[in-house]
């Protein structure tokens, strides 16, 4: 008997490993759909079967990005009461131990944020402390611009981690448009992060309805062919706007369908800016827009407080409570209304600001540029009730006076890439530019909610014939003592065929005898995980 | 200095466009017109040398502000906003365009400094240094709305507010990577000592902090005049200042071997803006093919570019504001102290199909995004007269070169032969060639299809 396993073998092991550490998160994996089956019919695959549908909707994670733009000052926002430096330094504008509201023994929230303490008390919410990023930047722009690039502080990047994600699930965007876009930001801007190599990977509207209007309000008059791609400036900008107008054209409908499909909110959403636009988030994603990512920010730098940030007589009151108060209430409508529709376990997001403030108080009542400053992450699946880092340490400082560093911002990147979506460590190597996986703290319940495509093909060792005809025969990457098994379903959902996997050999037989022809899904369900690929059955 | 090389042949038509699509904010077919057979040095400065109308402040910017009564503030906000799209829909003068790109620069927004005096003022003295930067510099300090806009007036010696001292070296004077974060806390004590008293900011050396300081490598007992002075003769401010004029005049993203021979000229001239533009807009750099249509229209110049070659520069003024509004460029409102990104950020899946509905409603004398009338600024009905445009042109009733004049006049760049064949399509709507006649009943719809197209197209959004 020869045990020793043949190069092939050994080689097939290693993504089978990958695959069962995938699935052994501890809870559902759910593979994401390759794209190949996103070219074909989806809203047909989604309209068939209904745990299909269900399927499908829990394979759409989705991320909501907040960005708090102008550099929130995190020391008023969670506040370490027990220090007594923070009141030293900031005799003005500290928030009053007895005015936080309770966190911890040594952290309270500040007053206005009710909403996200309930969060993080009922394990909702997690904080992660002191995030920002070796040799930090105290520009604007320069400090948001390394943010959305997720490069180092020397570096000046031209695409977004966003869109460098997104770009992985659709490869030959844009000239293939996946039928759902891939990111929504609500507001008319297009934000640096969604930039992928080949242009915006998501689409930017403020109002759902009047995007529709814009979009297919046109005259009649008959259109204009393009002019042949050019190498010149005017070349190349003509087809950064044609690219533009075509994801308009294709996404008007659907994001439009979606709005209408939603009906009405069950919370009241806060009149604020950022309520809106949350609300409208909330619609999509309710309506069924399968959008990965979203991202809302205020309009303008608002959290930048260099003056004015609090009342002079009462530090809890003025334009900074009013932020996180705006922030607080219109994320905890958010997550209920995604609980009351029942989206919160595919729904997650993050806070972001390109900086936090500086320990001292100036004497403007308010506060300048600094470094390092808390960001949460919420949603049902989100590990909550949890301190990542430690309390601020306003003794040993930076030669500028600043906090330091506990966690690089990208090791939060790297927490949403690997538990949220699932990616490979590779990949998200790949996406970040370099390995953050042993800093990212465990912000996400299932440890690994999805697996991308690479390992999703992965998974499938061979399959064939395809185009089969009778039968076909499939090798899968699983585990010798997990519990697999292969389905066959149409593209409309409609199951056809079951098999079991041989376990020591992960091979598996499919009668496909009387079936019509046609594209059909194969999806292996191993554990509580499942993956799919297609083939063609023809007669 | 071979880059910047005079072009010493006479102007044809389309190099005459080019230059007055680049120059002024009205490039008329009548302005270019006027200009073709010259040099183009002589071209460039008739232009810069252009008289110029007076442009007062409105009566209330004279007076004691009134900064209780928000509704009060909210209606002279709108006042300004009007009172300006006023002067830019009615002069034709360069320095229009120029000013935009310093306000883009300096700048401040309403919301933050509520006091509508005060943006006028800053305006004001955009308007009055616009050709040269080192004053500018100097004026701004003490500028009443950038006191308020980046917290000067509120910086106190001993506890300074450093808001203004690091824009002053990122955002207005050397950009990122040529000054330190030292630089800025020194400079933020030098700038010290200011205050604002009625209209205008005053500086009190009894508030300033008179200590010694480092900034840019220089120790003295500086005070806000000598940061300004230090900054300027950096190497790395002209070249900032270059890269700004370069990508406001020439293309988005200039070489840095472009950059420094501009930036020559800034030092040589003290950072007077006339010789630099004399300069690069006569080059046969500038005149490259290859740079027509290499910039993005702003909003305003999208909408005072269309209004005024349609000869309808009577449009609304509040229609002028709503409209760049939604097209995020709210006038005296940019979003950051970066001002509008501008160039690709103009551009996204809201924006061009509105640029689009815009320029199609604005032909048949509609509004965008609902079913109003266009009116002037007296609320009369306005539908601009297609028939008078297309006139302007020499052989009207010839389809096929009536076609390329109106393309000529509205795209930056030639049309390609299947474009020309397309746009004569739709502009004789199943008609023959030989029945095209301009003035015939039906040539009023037929010319609006034709411009409607045209505006349609991408290409409509280059410059």
């Amino acid at each position: 008997m020869n045990t020793n396993p043949t190069n092939e073998e050994t080689a097939s092991r290693i993504p089978r490993r990958s695959f069962l550490r995938a699935a052994a998160g501890g809870g559902l994996a759910v593979a994401t759909l390759p794209t190949l089956i996103e070219s074909l019919s989806v809203q047909a695959l989604a309209g068939g079967d209904p745990r299909l549908q269900q399927l499908l909707e829990e394979q759409d994670r989705v991320l909501v990005l907040v960005q708090m733009a102008g550099g929130n000052d995190g020391l008023n926002t969670v506040v370490p009461f027990t220090d007594r430096l923070y009141y030293d330094r900031r005799p003005t504008i500290a928030i009053p131990k007895s005015k936080t509201l309770p966190l911890n023994d040594t952290l309270g929230w500040h007053p206005a944020m009710a909403g996200f303490r309930s969060m993080y008390d009922e394990g909702t919410l997690a904080i992660v402390q002191g995030v920002t990023y070796p040799n930090p930047d105290r520009s604007h722009f320069r400090g948001t611009d390394i943010w959305l690039t997720a490069t180092d502080a020397d570096v000046f990047g031209s695409t977004g981690w966003v869109g460098r994600y997104l770009h992985t699930l659709a490869p030959s965007y844009p000239t293939e448009l996946p039928a759902h876009p891939l990111a929504v930001q609500i507001g008319n801007a297009t934000s640096l992060a969604m930039l992928g190599s080949a242009g915006p990977m998501g689409i930017s509207f403020r109002d759902p309805d009047e995007f529709y209007r814009l979009v297919n309000g046109g005259g009649g008059s008959g259109d204009v062919p393009s002019s042949e791609q050019s190498d010149t400036p005017a070349g190349r900008e003509i087809a950064f706007m044609r690219n533009i107008a075509r994801s308009a054209d294709v996404y008007a409908n659907v994001v439009k369908q979606a709005n209408d499909k939603s009906g009405a909110s069950s919370v009241q959403f806060p009149a604020s800016d950022i309520g809106a636009k949350l609300k409208v988030v909330s619609q999509l994603i309710a309506g069924g827009l399968r959008s990965r990512i979203y991202l809302i920010s205020w309009a303008n730098n608002n959290y930048d407080t260099h003056a004015n940030q609090t009342t002079t007589d009462d530090s809890t009151l003025g334009v900074h409570a009013n932020l996180l108060r705006e922030l607080s209430d219109a994320v905890t409508a958010f997550m209920q209304e995604m609980k009351n529709r029942g989206h919160a376990d595919r729904v997650s997001g993050m806070t972001f600001s390109e900086f936090g403030r500086r320990v001292h108080e100036n004497g403007s009542v308010g506060t300048d540029h600094g470094t390092a400053a808390p960001l949460f992450v919420f949603g049902a699946q989100v590990e909550g009730g949890r301190i990542h880092g430690a309390n601020p340490d306003l003794v040993n400082l930076d030669p500028i006076g600043d906090l330091l560093m506990q966690y690089d911002y990208r090791d939060v990147y790297a927490s949403v890439l690997l538990q949220w979506f699932g990616l490979q460590a590779s990949t998200a190597q790949q996406l970040l530019f370099r390995d953050f996986s042993q800093g990212a703290p465990a912000l996400f319940r299932k440890a690994t909610t999805s697996v991308d495509e690479a390992e999703t093909r992965q998974a499938f060792v061979r399959i064939g014939p395809n185009p089969a005809s009778d039968f076909v025969v499939v090798q899968v990457n699983v585990d010798a003592q997990s519990d697999a098994w292969l389905t066959v379903s149409d593209v409309r959902g409609v199951q056809h065929r079951t098999a079991s996997v041989e376990s020591w050999t992960g091979v598996g037989r499919i009668d496909l005898v009387g079936m019509p022809a046609g594209t059909y899904v194969v999806t292996l369900h191993a554990g509580r995980s499942i993956a799919h690929t297609t083939i063609q059955i023809t007669r | 200095m071979a880059n910047l090389r005079e072009r010493t042949s006479p102007l044809t038509l389309d190099e005459a466009f080019h230059l007055v699509r680049r120059m002024t904010l009205q490039p008329t077919y009548a302005l270019a017109a006027s200009i073709v057979g010259k040099r183009p040095a002589e071209a460039v400065a008739a232009l810069l040398d252009a008289p110029e109308a007076p442009f007062p402040s409105p009566e209330w910017a004279a007076k004691t502000p009134n900064v209780v009564d928000f509704n009060e503030a909210y209606k002279l906000w709108i006042e300004m906003q009007r009172w300006w799209i006023d002067r830019v829909l009615t002069s034709t003068s360069v320095r229009e365009r120029l000013i935009m790109m310093w306000h883009n620069t300096f700048t401040s927004d309403y919301l933050t400094v509520y006091v509508a005096h005060w943006m006028v003022g800053q305006h004001q003295m955009l308007r009055s240094n616009a050709f040269d930067y080192a004053e500018m510099s100097r004026r701004i300090v003490g500028d009443a709305a950038m006191l308020r806009y980046l917290n000067g007036d509120q910086s106190i010696k001993g506890r300074p507010n450093e808001n203004f001292a690091r824009e002053w070296f990122e955002l207005f004077a050397l950009g990122i990577g040529n000054y330190t974060e030292n630089d800025v806390l020194e400079a933020a004590r030098a700038f010290t000592g200011w205050r604002i008293s009625g209209l205008v900011g005053t500086y009190n050396r009894q508030l300033a902090d008179l200590g010694e300081k480092t900034i840019l490598g220089q120790t003295g007992p500086w005070e806000w005049k000598d940061v300004i002075d230090i900054t300027l003769r950096q190497p790395a401010c002209a070249r900032f200042i270059a890269r700004k004029l370069l990508r406001a005049y020439v293309e988005h993203e200039p070489s840095a071997e472009t950059i420094e021979d501009v930036a020559k000229i800034l030092r040589s001239s003290e950072y007077r803006i006339r010789p630099v533009l004399l300069t690069l807009l006569s080059s046969e750099y500038f005149f490259t093919p290859n740079l027509r249509g290499a910039l993005i229209k702003s909003p305003l110049e999208l909408v005072v570019g269309l209004a005024s070659a349609l000869n309808v520069t009577t449009v609304s003024r509040q229609y002028v504001s709503q409209v760049m509004t939604r097209l995020t460029q709210e006038p005296f409102y940019p979003p950051t102290v970066e001002g509008w990104k501008g160039h690709h950020a103009w551009i996204t899946s809201s924006t061009f199909p509105q640029r689009q509905r815009f320029g199609e409603s604005f032909i048949d004398g509609r509004q965008v995004g609902s079913s109003s009338k266009l009116t002037d600024d007296a609320g009369r009905n306005l539908i601009p007269d297609v028939i008078a445009f297309m006139k302007q042109f020499p052989e009207v009733n010839d389809a096929d070169k009536i076609v390329a004049h109106v393309a000529q006049a509205l795209l930056a760049i030639p049309i390609t032969k299947e474009q020309h064949e397309a746009l004569l399509e739709i502009m004789l709507a199943g008609a023959q060639k030989y029945e095209w006649d301009v003035n015939a009943p039906s040539a009023v719809q037929r010319a609006r299809f034709l411009i409607q197209a045209i505006v349609r197209m991408p290409e409509f959004q280059l410059m």
